[in-house]
């Protein structure tokens, strides 16, 4: 039965912005048509610019076109809708990206609403990944406000008859300060859209002692809509005739179906059918995995369709993945020599000459991202073009990922953009996408499928499984003098390529090729290792393994120097310099995607966030009994950050984490209240990650699947007290959304053998085997 | 500054891997009586009254220290819940009347009937302090729930009504599919617990 | 079969299969998206509305428990509770991507509802059933005895 308010509901569901708009009613008229609208041509499928008098100008500033009207439009009534490229999952990119605009274009926040764009090469890199957002756009999108002020001023002063220069855009107004003569923005933006776009030279960017929003704590756009439940997640979106569909996938990856019963099924009320899917031959890349899908009138039909489903599988190739017996032969070969990939000095000849010798290996399991909302979209076709919806970070490559799957041309495929409910690595690989497209062609009507969770636990491009072994010397003074640091796990790019099994230069470059520490002899190996799962990237990826074995071990090497931790960990990095891994055999140092002349490896700014985290947290204080500070650095995604973690281990091995303190490094910052934001909530992810994450596999199929055997840390469990310490700085935007990750294990470790002597070396610290206490401190770890 | 609250991490549900996704978890499976129960007749033979009695509450034991029964007869202010005694998730506590905290009462999750994996009942609710059993011995339940101070104030034959008759007591015997029942079944169980009053009810 | 609840003061007949979950009616049969979807076990609290009054995970609740009764979902939520709750939410950027902040929203205003003036313990125990893994529970709990202190004031 359909509803009234249900079908209200249903059309209201779609971009959104400070104004509700209707997702299906979007259309050129309400930006063409007799708007005045600034944007000609921001079409909605696809296309160049349309009709664009003003191309040219300001199509490769650093770090992309920033052609005005492909970011800005301005109504006749003053609304000014930015276009937001990049997707919204929790790390505020409409807010920021908006600043970034707005403060250039003087508009008045109040009047500013939010355009989500579609997945489309003429916005660039629109990867949402990679904490780049900021980075990648900062200058652009600047650019491409500060030059919509200037033809706006242009515009004005020939309305006036007056010289341009003399005209000045100020919060939405264009005044003539001589006359005292002042323009509305929507008044005069009609005129100002048959102008010609300037040139880079002829716009001139703030001073940053100018900024009005940049830097500044600027409410969240998105929040107004989320404290009412408005706004619109992938799973949210619903469409005239849509079905859903909830898909039984083989259990192991590359499994495929060997027999179907769907008898049951189609008994189930509201079922419509099912549809079979292909499984995929390896690589996996971001194929649709195969199986049954149950297609019904609502979600909960198509789960009890599912449930009510008789399938056997074949396993595929990966079904003697055993996750304790990989985790073992993980070990052995990170005690083997492995492959040089970074030299310095001679590290055999120092552990020969060496007064101490210390050795650990650290493992940390595949991880789940587990966004709260599980992968979900939506598809429908029109002759043989599809549209399609869902919480992407990558609409791009959603869009070519369509393509290939169902043989049609990009150009033929539309991906919408919708909120993601948190997203983590998750949602840049589009395999659901790619399901719902396939499917909804199948079916002839549009298609939402649905992830369940305990789809998103078994299904999932994890965080890879690995092991570290460390080895380090200490001369008779307790200086290190050699640091061997080898590292195995299953590389990403095997799910892009079959059979690969070499950590590649960029998993290394997270945390390991640029290891700081100046110590003089210094070498890094890998070891091979095959993968058995989807590997995909999770929040700071290989960064998360190598911050915790490098600085763990950096702490263990500290203790048996009998030195402080701090001290030692900035002795470790040496005095303030510049570093180029490439120096010392690194063949490839991808910084990041940034240059290092621009966002050096800067120990001087390493040293500077520890010195300040360790004040902030009172390092050095006497704590009371069964009480603990641990402390660890990461650089990552071009950002410094220093954590220290205090915990309270009781006599019989309780655990719990009173309080954090970090001190972030990110160049200059465009909204200090959202970075503080992502330093608590990227912490946190990494020590609930540390205490309970912790993906298995028994026979190829993963065994976790739901929160009980999933653990994530709840606000009981949350420090009560959580201190950020923003630097200022002047220099380039560095990363935010994932550097506070990789600092937070090892920190919470350290904290654990400072308050107790136990030394935790393989994670996760409880898991979901039952265990509540800490093995005693005799206990191998 | 309050207690740090501690991470305790015991909140595994022992379920088999995938049955989550592909069982179909109705409301209960129905309970004929099981053979791990004894019946009456089982202890006929024996003679003495107090012998009787304690065999007799032996077997009653095994209702009474399932996990069915003691997850919601905790030592402490946390049900426990599945089979090994793992402490329920999320973080639940007895508070008012036993009804849970303020904001997340046992009945934010629990209905009144079992659904899908929830177990439910009219007035789920956790047991009284005074009424704990978890980590007892069946000689310390034992006393604990003949005396009158401890039990609700019943009289033995009130006891005996409520374990027989008592619809929460029978959630034991009618969990969600995915968790073992309590053995036997009601019926059996309260002829048990008759039978050991009318022996005089005396404690192992 | 044909249910009739209310549904934000609405009276809204529906019909469904008997056995659907609150949490599936309230976004498939009625387009309120509001209330989400993050496990279907009661484990991550996302689905948190309000029936007759006391908070309630709609995906563990069968459509037949709330016939007749009143349904409260984020959309409709509203009195001194909710308005705190939402101000003071919105004063510190509580949320980050925000899917489950309904749930959390929802569990607040029935903590407050409950007890005025919550202490920590208090918080831990009434809010810890909703999950967040953007981790933005600091925030949660400052914003909570923020709101409790407006509507004391």
């Amino acid at each position: 039965m359909v509803l009234h308010q249900k079908e209200r509901a249903r059309q209201a569901k779609g971009l959104d912005g400070r104004h509700q708009e209707p997702l299906l009613n979007l259309s050129r008229r309400s930006f063409i048509a007799g708007a005045g609208a600034l944007v000609i041509g921001l079409t909605l499928r696809g296309g160049a610019a349309t009709a664009d008098s003003t191309a040219g100008g300001l199509r490769n500033v650093a770090g992309g076109d920033a052609t005005p009207s492909l970011w800005i439009a301005i109504e006749q009534d003053g609304t000014v809708r930015i276009t937001c490229h990049r997707s919204d999952m929790g790390q505020q990119a409409w807010t920021s990206m908006a600043q970034l605009v707005a403060d250039e274009l003087e508009a008045d926040w109040d009047r500013v609403t939010i355009v989500q764009a579609e997945g489309h090469p003429r916005y660039g890199d629109q990867n949402t990944d990679g904490s780049r957002s900021v980075r990648y756009n900062f200058t652009r999108l600047r650019y491409a406000g500060a030059a919509m002020r200037h033809m706006l001023e242009v515009a004005a002063a020939r309305h006036w008859g007056v010289a341009a220069e003399q005209c000045r855009g100020v919060h939405h107004t264009v005044v003539h300060e001589a006359s005292g003569r002042r323009i509305g923005y929507g008044e005069i933006a009609s005129a100002a859209a048959a102008l010609s776009v300037p040139s880079q030279e002829a716009v001139k960017l703030k001073d940053r002692s100018n900024w009005r929003l940049i830097g500044k704590a600027v409410p969240s756009l998105t929040v107004p809509k989320i404290i009412r439940g408005e706004g619109t997640f992938g799973i949210d979106v619903q469409l005239p005739e849509m079905l859903h569909a909830v898909i039984a996938r083989p259990p192991q990856v590359f499994g495929s179906v060997k027999t179907v019963d769907e008898s049951a099924t189609l008994q189930v009320p509201g079922v419509v059918r099912t549809v079979r899917l292909n499984s995929p031959q390896a690589p996996a890349a971001f194929k649709a995995l195969g199986g049954v899908a149950v297609i019904a009138r609502d979600t909960w039909s198509a789960i009890r369709g599912r449930e009510a489903l008789k399938v056997t599988w074949n396993p595929g190739p990966h079904a003697d993945y055993e996750s304790a017996t990989f985790a073992q032969t993980l070990l052995q070969t990170a005690n083997q020599p492995g492959a040089v990939r970074r030299t310095r000095g001679d590290v055999a000849a120092a552990f020969e000459q060496a007064a101490q010798r210390l050795s650990a290996d650290y493992y940390v399991p595949h991880l789940a991202q587990s966004p709260i909302e599980p992968p979900a979209a939506t598809a429908r076709w029109d002759g043989a073009k599809v549209e399609c919806w869902g919480g992407v970070q990558d609409p791009q490559a959603a869009r070519r990922a369509v393509a290939q799957a169902c043989g049609v041309n990009e150009d033929d495929v539309t991906m919408h953009v919708t909120w993601l409910g948190g997203a983590f690595g998750r949602k840049s690989k589009p395999d659901f996408v790619v399901e719902a497209a396939l499917l909804a062609r199948e079916v002839g009507q549009p298609i939402k499928v649905t992830w369940t969770r305990e789809d998103d636990l078994r299904h999932g491009y994890y965080h890879s499984v690995s092991a570290q072994h460390l080895e380090g010397t200490l001369d008779a003074n307790g200086r290190c003098t050699a640091f061997l640091h080898r590292t195995v796990f299953p590389p990403i790019p095997s799910t892009f390529r079959a059979g690969l099994e070499t950590p590649s230069w960029g998993e290394l470059r997270l945390g390991a090729s640029d290891n700081p520490f100046a110590v003089p002899n210094l070498r890094l190996e890998t070891g091979n290792a095959p993968a058995k799962l989807r590997i995909g990237w999770l929040r700071s990826v290989a960064n998360i393994y190598h911050a915790f074995a490098i600085q763990s071990f950096a702490a263990e090497l500290a203790a048996a120097a009998g030195r402080d931790p701090k001290d030692y960990l900035l002795e470790l990095i040496g005095p303030p310099r510049l570093i180029d891994p490439r120096d010392e055999g690194v063949e490839e140092y991808d910084n990041y995607g940034s240059p290092l002349a621009e966002y050096p490896i800067d120990t001087g700014r390493m040293r500077h966030v520890i010195d300040i985290v360790a004040k902030m947290a009172g390092w050095g204080r006497k704590l009371p009994k069964g009480r603990g500070l641990g402390i660890a650095m990461h650089r990552s995604f071009v950002t410094y950050v220093a954590t220290v973690v205090e915990v309270e281990v009781s006599q019989d091995g309780k655990l719990a984490i009173p309080a954090v303190w970090s001190a972030i490094d990110a160049g200059t910052v465009v909204n200090r209240r959202h970075v503080e934001a992502q330093v608590e909530g990227g912490t946190l992810y990494g020590l609930s990650n540390a205490l309970y994450g912790e993906i298995t596999a028994k026979q190829g199929a993963v065994v976790q699947g739901n929160f009980p055997d999933w653990r994530l840390m709840r606000i009981h469990e949350a420090p009560r007290e959580f201190t950020v310490h923003i630097v200022e700085s002047d220099a380039p935007p560095g990363g935010v959304g994932e550097p506070p990750t990789p600092p937070a294990a090892p920190a919470l470790t350290n904290a654990i053998f400072a308050a107790s002597g136990r030394r935790i070396r393989r994670l996760p610290i409880f898991g979901t085997d039952g265990r509540d206490r800490l093995a005693s401190p005799t206990q191998a770890s | 500054m309050s207690q740090p609250h501690w991470i305790a991490i015991l909140g595994v549900l022992l379920m088999a891997p995938l049955a989550v996704a592909q069982s179909n978890p109705d409301n209960a499976r129905s309970s004929s009586p099981s053979a791990t129960l004894q019946p009456l007749s089982a202890f006929a033979d024996i003679a003495d009254d107090t012998q009787r009695a304690r065999a007799l509450f032996a077997e009653i034991g095994k209702v009474i220290q399932h996990p069915r029964c003691v997850n919601c007869h905790p030592r402490t202010e946390r049900p426990l819940q599945g089979e090994a005694g793992a402490l329920h998730q999320p973080l639940v506590v007895r508070g008012a009347g036993g009804m849970g905290a303020a904001g997340m009462v046992c009945i934010t999750c629990h209905n009144a009937d079992n659904f899908r994996n929830v177990p439910g009942h009219p007035r789920w609710h956790l047991a009284p302090a005074e009424m704990a059993w978890e980590g007892k011995s069946l000689t310390e339940i034992c006393d604990q729930i003949k005396d009158r101070e401890r039990n609700g104030g019943k009289t033995l034959a009130e006891l005996g009504a409520h374990m027989a008759n008592d619809t929460l007591v029978a959630y034991g015997w009618r969990p969600p599919a995915h968790l073992e029942p309590a053995p036997g079944d009601q019926q059996r169980f309260g002829q048990l617990f008759h039978a050991w009053l009318e022996a005089g009810a005396h404690c192992p | 079969m044909a249910i009739t609840m209310t549904v934000n003061g609405v009276k809204q007949p529906v019909e469904v299969t008997p056995g659907t979950p609150l949490l599936w009616v309230l976004r498939d049969h009625l387009g309120l998206t509001g209330t989400k979807f993050g496990c279907g076990v009661a484990q991550c609290g996302a689905c948190t509305v309000h029936v007759n009054g006391l908070p309630r995970r709609a995906c563990v609740t069968p459509i037949e428990a709330v016939a007749n009764g009143e349904v409260t979902t984020i959309e409709g939520v509203s009195g001194p509770e909710a308005d705190a709750i939402r101000n003071a939410w919105q004063a510190i950027d509580v949320p980050q991507c925000g899917y489950c902040q309904s749930g959390q929203i929802m569990s607040a205003i029935a903590l407050l509802q409950a007890k005025p003036t919550p202490s920590d313990d208090d918080i831990d125990l009434a809010m810890n059933g909703n999950l967040c893994r953007c981790a933005t529970y600091m925030r949660i709990r400052r914003a909570i005895k923020t709101a409790a202190k407006e509507i004391k004031s």
